[in-house]
């Protein structure tokens, strides 16, 4: 499989220049750690402790190995397992990711649709028009203004905290929608638009007027012919849309008071710990990699000509 | 300069540049122009409504919007151009660099690209600075480590379908030397498709510098930028509600017309001397208006496993 081979060499590509990151800063954790009375020989052992006297591809190789079996190192001031904190953040960040696609797919989907059976006409133009401005709104804003509408004047949603799926889906739903909503406007405007521009192309397509020809009911030709060739584009539109999600989970975490990754990464960022940003940077982006694992295969399975290419390059 | 005058002709490139040319006066002259210090406190004017002597009201400190907004444009705008010229410097050379350098460059050069696209620029950003200090230009190299693998995706794609164009073949048969075949037939014609990118580019860097700054990142509290403006205010959303539309309608206006500008670059026709280079600007990008991704192009195929940030 050429893309699982590309994702493992930028997967450990992308882990080295983590790894570096934190080998390059001049952040020094053993006098971080330690204190203004620190000695220098109290500095050494302390970086013995933490295994920074050896060479750096022998660090990053034991760091590698042990975060493949699960084991992320420790933070330098907690002393909590990096893997345990970033195991109690990311659900929260993947359900709310989870949702906010769900929405993006469904409101875009519909958008889009609606926007090339209507083409040229008012529909097209407002949802051409609303998708083009959406497109230039940073997230945040989103997020603002949605607290502003429901939970200031309308009073109906919290404007902040949450509460975990497994204990109770019900509050869960509660605390996620406003975050969800605020993320998907910008990946929904992107599938809109797609959608519609391939709607468009593929309705002039012969085979088309081939099925209408052949007496086909307009929903038949539309879900079975049409949307299935021009799904294509919008997924791989869905795949790009993905680090954003992630991304602007951060600063969506930050409008919401979500105790997700990104309050993790702000809160070891500003304490230099650097186990912990290592530990937040390669397991968000093993999860980009895995979803785009998972949109190329349902683009394979989706548009039979995406797979010539993938099979004849190697 | 050429594609600037071909833009002109249409009316969106106009408004847009407009828009642009005020964002820049605020930028290098906000401090003379912002009525108020903006730094300067006035405990018994807190939370002010718009009016009076404060256009846009005052914040939870007593300190006037109007002129924390005026001053905080310069901060945002040079972050945004810090982090685009880094992209640019990044991106580019390697990108036209990749053709001619050989298979082995090519492969660690494109899959570096890679590596860097699968980066959410938050989160890197959130790293970098983490690791090597909470500065503006830390912040900004960050963002512009992440714009440069589209920068080279351009450069590489608009390249190389110049590198088979037979004017170019011609020059290496009469003894044309690389260097001077780059700059006198590739180079110029790479420009406004590279012009496109850029200014898309500083659009999504504007929103990615008042992004991180709404996080506390790049720029240190008092001073004032359009993103700390909106953390500042989000404590306060119940006394006032519209206090984040202000900065919020400048942010969506100056990132507005920066890709107004884009699609005004490439609708006037600059980027069709490239052969297939204005389609490929548009597939590159998700926020092009009419990005269609076409999978009959040879280096979308290749490129179709890999996210593209659009920031």
């Amino acid at each position: 499989m050429r893309i699982v081979a590309t994702s493992i060499t930028v997967f450990l590509l992308a882990s080295f220049l983590t790894y570096g990151l934190g080998a390059v800063g001049h952040a020094n954790p053993a006098a971080a750690v330690l204190g203004d009375i620190a000695t220098p020989a109290d500095i050494t052992r302390m970086n013995h402790v933490f295994g920074l006297d050896r060479p750096l591809l022998v660090q990053y190789f034991s760091w590698l190995g042990h975060a493949l079996t699960g084991d992320l190192g420790t933070s330098y001031f907690t002393s909590v397992p990096v893997s345990q904190s970033v195991g109690q953040a990311l659900p929260v960040d993947l359900s709310i990711a989870v949702l906010a696609l769900t929405f993006a797919v469904v409101l875009g989907g519909a958008a889009g649709i609606a926007a090339a059976l209507r083409q040229g006409g008012k529909l097209d133009r407002a949802v051409t028009l609303v998708c083009a401005g959406l497109a230039t709104v940073p997230p945040f804003v989103i997020g603002i203004a949605l607290i502003v509408v429901f939970s200031v004047f309308l009073k109906v949603l919290p404007s902040g905290g949450y509460v975990p799926l497994g204990t109770d889906a019900g509050q869960w739903l509660r605390f996620a929608l406003l975050p969800a909503l605020a993320l998907s406007v910008e990946g929904a405007a992107a599938i809109a638009r797609q959608l519609r521009t391939s709607l468009v192309a593929a309705v002039k397509e012969n085979y088309v007027t081939g099925a209408v020809a052949r007496g086909l009911p307009a929903r038949r030709v539309l879900f079975g012919h049409v949307l299935r060739n021009a799904a294509g584009p919008a997924l791989t539109v869905v795949g790009l849309e993905i680090p954003n999600l992630i991304g602007g989970a951060v600063v969506a975490e930050k409008i919401f008071n979500l105790p997700g990754v990104a309050q993790l990464a702000l809160q070891s960022g500003s304490q230099h710990d650097i186990p912990l940003i290592q530990g937040t940077l390669l397991v968000t982006i093993g999860v980009v990699l895995v979803s785009n694992i998972a949109v190329n295969l349902v683009l394979l399975r989706l548009t039979p000509q995406a797979r010539r290419p993938a099979g004849a390059a190697v | 300069m050429r594609t600037l005058r071909r833009a002109w002709r249409l009316p969106s490139a106009k408004v847009s540049l407009a828009v642009i040319g005020l964002v820049a006066v605020l930028a290098v002259f906000g401090g003379a122009i912002a009525p108020f210090d903006p730094l300067k406190q006035d405990p018994s004017l807190v939370l002010q409504g718009p009016g009076g002597r404060h256009l846009l009201g005052t914040d939870y400190l007593g300190r006037d919007v109007l002129s924390r907004l005026i001053e905080g444009t310069g901060r945002s705008v040079v972050g945004a151009l810090e982090a685009v010229g880094v992209g640019l410097a990044l991106g580019v050379l390697p990108g036209l660099a990749s053709l001619w350098c050989g298979r082995v460059f090519e492969w660690v050069v494109s899959r570096l690209a890679d590596a860097f696209m699968t980066l959410p620029y938050i989160v890197f950003a959130v790293a970098v600075t983490g690791v090597l200090g909470n500065t503006l230009t830390t912040a900004m190299v960050a963002i512009g480590v992440i714009l440069a693998p589209r920068f080279f995706r351009i450069a590489r794609a608009a390249g190389l379908g110049l590198t088979r164009a037979q004017y170019v073949e011609a020059a290496e048969l009469f003894g044309a030397s690389r260097w001077w075949i780059l700059r006198t037939h590739i180079w110029s014609k790479v420009l406004p498709t590279l012009a496109v990118t850029a200014a898309q580019a500083m659009a999504a860097a504007l929103l990615a510098v008042s992004s991180l700054a709404f996080l506390g990142l790049g720029v240190q509290p008092p001073a004032p930028t359009w993103g700390g403006l909106l953390s500042g205010d989000l404590q306060y959303l119940s006394q006032q509600p519209w206090a984040p539309l202000a900065p919020g309608l400048l942010i969506m206006v100056a990132a507005g017309a920066l890709n107004t500008l884009a699609d005004a670059i490439r609708d006037s026709g600059a980027t069709d001397l490239l052969p297939g280079g204005g389609e490929f600007a548009a597939a590159d990008s998700a926020d092009a208006s009419d990005g269609d991704v076409s999978a009959d192009q040879p280096e979308a195929k290749e490129n179709i496993h890999v996210p593209v940030p659009a920031l």
